[in-house]
């Protein structure tokens, strides 16, 4: 009787444990990869309100932003997380390109300066995270110095990672490039402006975090 | 240009200015490109510098821009050498009665710890 007592006192602390634990998760990835969309999507999903603002033009997030306690449920399971969404890491940034898409010098200029202190800040809480999802965009190259980098950092300090394949939605998506170019890891095609594959999404959610 | 260590670098220009950028020695004999920018894109790198870095910097004290990390062409136009960073190379050097340096991505982040 007192064995059985003892398991579920150690059970009822364990879970008590596992319930305070905030476990971090971070989006990262290129600009324009769909980041920020796809953490409204989630927070849309679970809390029923937006997480920040989505643009055209690239580095629109320019400073992290953090959801705190978003529970997550499936198949009788639970996941609790803080979102934390980074802006896009970029090797170069040149404020000409912000012009091209529309905006005035002085506003380039800006938004130029703010994406690069967003590349810091994004990488300085690298190490703050307990696992990662990196979205890229599956209509675009996956061989980039910056997508290689980031995953590599990642498996170097054994971070979990999930790669996903954003914007399945466009013609020019290709998943199994996205997949070639990182076969270490399984790459979860979504688009996660329609909502499109998020199940698939949410499933590896647990497989990476628990 | 000043040599480490000069007197300029520990304790700021004649000119007001504290903020250097390091070149490296090879970099000058390979006599690699040299921007020439204008007195008013000076002071707007600078101003920007500061706005990047933190406003946790002193700006009374000389700082040296390590930038190999960071590099900025133009006001505005910036390059940003990812792997350098990830490694956490740190950002700047700041100088502080002699020589000393400081990592700026770990302290920022003991900062946020507290």
């Amino acid at each position: 009787m007192a064995g059985i007592l003892k398991r579920l006192l150690s059970m009822f602390f364990r879970n008590l444990f596992k319930k305070k634990k905030h476990v971090k998760l971070g989006l990262y990835g290129p600009p324009n990869g769909g980041k920020t969309t796809l953490a409204n999507k989630i927070c849309k999903d679970w809390l029923g309100e937006e997480m920040g603002a989505v643009s055209n033009i690239s580095h629109e997030t320019r400073e992290i932003q953090i959801k705190e306690e978003i529970t997550i449920k499936s198949n009788s399971r639970e996941l609790t997380f803080n979102l934390v969404d980074t802006p896009g890491i970029a090797t170069k940034i040149d404020y000409e390109e912000f012009i091209k898409e529309g905006l005035k010098e002085k506003e380039a200029k800006t938004r130029a300066k703010e994406a690069t202190k967003g590349v810091i800040d994004a990488i300085k809480w690298l190490d703050d995270m307990d696992a990662v999802i990196v979205v890229l965009d599956a209509s675009k190259d996956p061989y980039t110095q910056v997508n290689i980098t980031i995953i590599g950092n990642l498996e170097a300090r054994d971070i979990p990672v999930l790669l996903i394949g954003n914007k399945i939605d466009l013609k020019k998506a290709d998943i199994k490039k996205v997949q070639s170019a990182f076969p270490q890891y399984e790459v979860i095609g979504i688009s996660a402006k329609y909502g499109n594959n998020l199940e698939d999404f949410y499933e590896y959610l647990f497989k990476i975090t628990t | 240009m000043y040599d480490d260590g000069s007197n300029e670098i520990l304790q700021g220009c004649n000119c007001g200015g504290k903020l250097f950028f390091y070149i490296k020695k090879s970099a000058i004999e390979k006599k690699e490109e040299i921007i020439k920018l204008s007195q008013k894109e000076k002071k707007q790198i600078e101003e920007d510098i500061y706005d990047i870095i933190g406003s946790q910097i002193d700006r009374e004290k000389p700082i040296v821009l390590d930038i190999e990390t960071i590099k900025i062409l133009k006001p505005g136009k910036y390059e940003i050498d990812l792997v350098n960073l990830f490694k956490k190379q740190p950002l700047i050097y700041k100088l502080e009665e002699g020589k000393y340096v400081i990592d700026l991505i770990e302290s920022f982040k003991k900062m946020s710890e507290k």
